[in-house]
């Protein structure tokens, strides 16, 4: 009996509760490192403030307004699409798509592609690390 | 041996035919460069052209399509081991491939509608219309537009 309830609950954790691989848990580490030097207040990274982040809109290079949803949609298990080409873009949340926030290398690269590309800017350590996080909730 | 010719000349002008290019062979090439877009063609754009486009990938029509040092370098030797010089490369040093004259006088009966409509959205979405164009065809038979049909 003990077993059982012991594997429905390591069963329903990993249905339930996304957590980051080794390397992306580096990365983040590395990232609250950085948040905390630039803030001594800094207390961690919240969901709630990274996704405030991921819909806000901006006004791009382009003149166009823009957000991180409007590419990834506010849905994060949905198939978003590409706005400059119209391609589609597999979905963000690993709950949907096991491959994503997988790669250290991969996610660095499209973090400051999409930061400079709506914010005009990269992103700061905090605000890379609260987007990780709402992003791995969904 | 009549028969061995023409099959050979059949055989060369399907794999060389004026319409086909080489398919993308390059792992790294077809991670990078097919993320946002169709991955099109080396051969599609001259050597000048490619050395353009990948220098400046931070301001790539209007996006960052910034790549570490390394992977620029790598992709970039790629690009000009493979380049066009062909009548679609010909006159065309821009960062467009929808800029060589021979583009756009083969594309210029298409009605803006056509190009415009959501399934389209650009010339540049080559494989909207070329539907085998990842198989580097751009045959008049491979063509088919959303909402028209085939090409005639
Ligand atoms: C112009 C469209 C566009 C916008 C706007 C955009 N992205 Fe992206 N994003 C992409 C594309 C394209 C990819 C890579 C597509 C793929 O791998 O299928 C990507 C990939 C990502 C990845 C990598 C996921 C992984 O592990 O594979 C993250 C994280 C991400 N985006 C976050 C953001 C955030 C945060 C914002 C807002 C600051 C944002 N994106 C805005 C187009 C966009
Ligand atoms: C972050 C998204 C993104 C990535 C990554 C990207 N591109 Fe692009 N590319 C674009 C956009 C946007 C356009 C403009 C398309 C349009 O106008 O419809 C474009 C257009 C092009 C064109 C011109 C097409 C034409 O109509 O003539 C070429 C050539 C090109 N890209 C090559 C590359 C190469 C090579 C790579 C890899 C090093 C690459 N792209 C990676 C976004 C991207
Ligand atoms: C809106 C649909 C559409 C799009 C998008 C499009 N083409 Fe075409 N393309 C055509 C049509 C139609 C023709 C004319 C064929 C003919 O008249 O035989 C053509 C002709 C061509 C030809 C000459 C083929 C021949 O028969 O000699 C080439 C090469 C070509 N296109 C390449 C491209 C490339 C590369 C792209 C993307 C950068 C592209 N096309 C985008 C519709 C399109």
């Amino acid at each position: 009996m003990k077993k059982i309830v012991i594997a429905i609950f390591l069963l329903s954790t990993a249905l339930f509760a996304q957590e980051f691989n080794a390397s992306m848990k580096t990365y983040v580490q590395s990232l609250s490192v950085e948040a905390k030097k630039e803030n001594p207040s800094f207390g961690g990274f919240d969901a709630k403030r990274g996704e405030a982040i991921f819909k806000s809109v901006h006004v791009s290079k382009k003149g166009k307004e823009i957000s991180c949803a409007t590419c990834h949609s506010n849905d994060l298990k949905q198939t978003g699409i590409n706005v400059n080409t119209g391609k589609s873009i597999t979905a963000l949340a690993p709950s949907a798509n096991p491959a994503r926030l997988s790669d250290v290398k991969e996610v660095d690269k499209w973090l400051r592609r999409n930061f400079n590309d709506v914010f005009a800017r990269e992103g700061s350590a905090l605000e890379k690390g609260d987007v990780l996080t709402y992003i791995i909730n969904q | 041996m009549k028969k061995i010719v023409l099959l050979a000349c059949v055989l060369v002008s399907f794999v060389f035919g004026g319409n086909n290019v080489p398919v993308v062979d390059n792992a790294l090439y077809q991670k990078e460069c097919t993320s946002c877009h169709f991955g099109y063609q080396p051969a599609l754009l001259s050597k000048a052209s490619w050395e353009k486009v990948m220098g400046g990938l931070n301001e790539h029509f209007g996006t960052d399509a910034s790549l570490s040092k390394d992977d620029t370098s790598t992709l970039l030797g790629y690009l000009v081991a493979n380049a066009g010089n062909s009548k679609i490369t010909r006159g065309n040093d821009t960062i467009y491939i929808s800029r060589s004259p021979y583009f756009i006088k083969e594309h210029r009966d298409i009605s803006p509608r056509l190009i415009s409509q959501k399934e389209v959205g650009s010339i540049s979405n080559c494989i909207a219309c070329h539907i085998r164009a990842d198989e580097g065809s751009y045959r008049s038979r491979d063509i088919f537009i959303p909402n028209y049909g085939k090409w005639k």
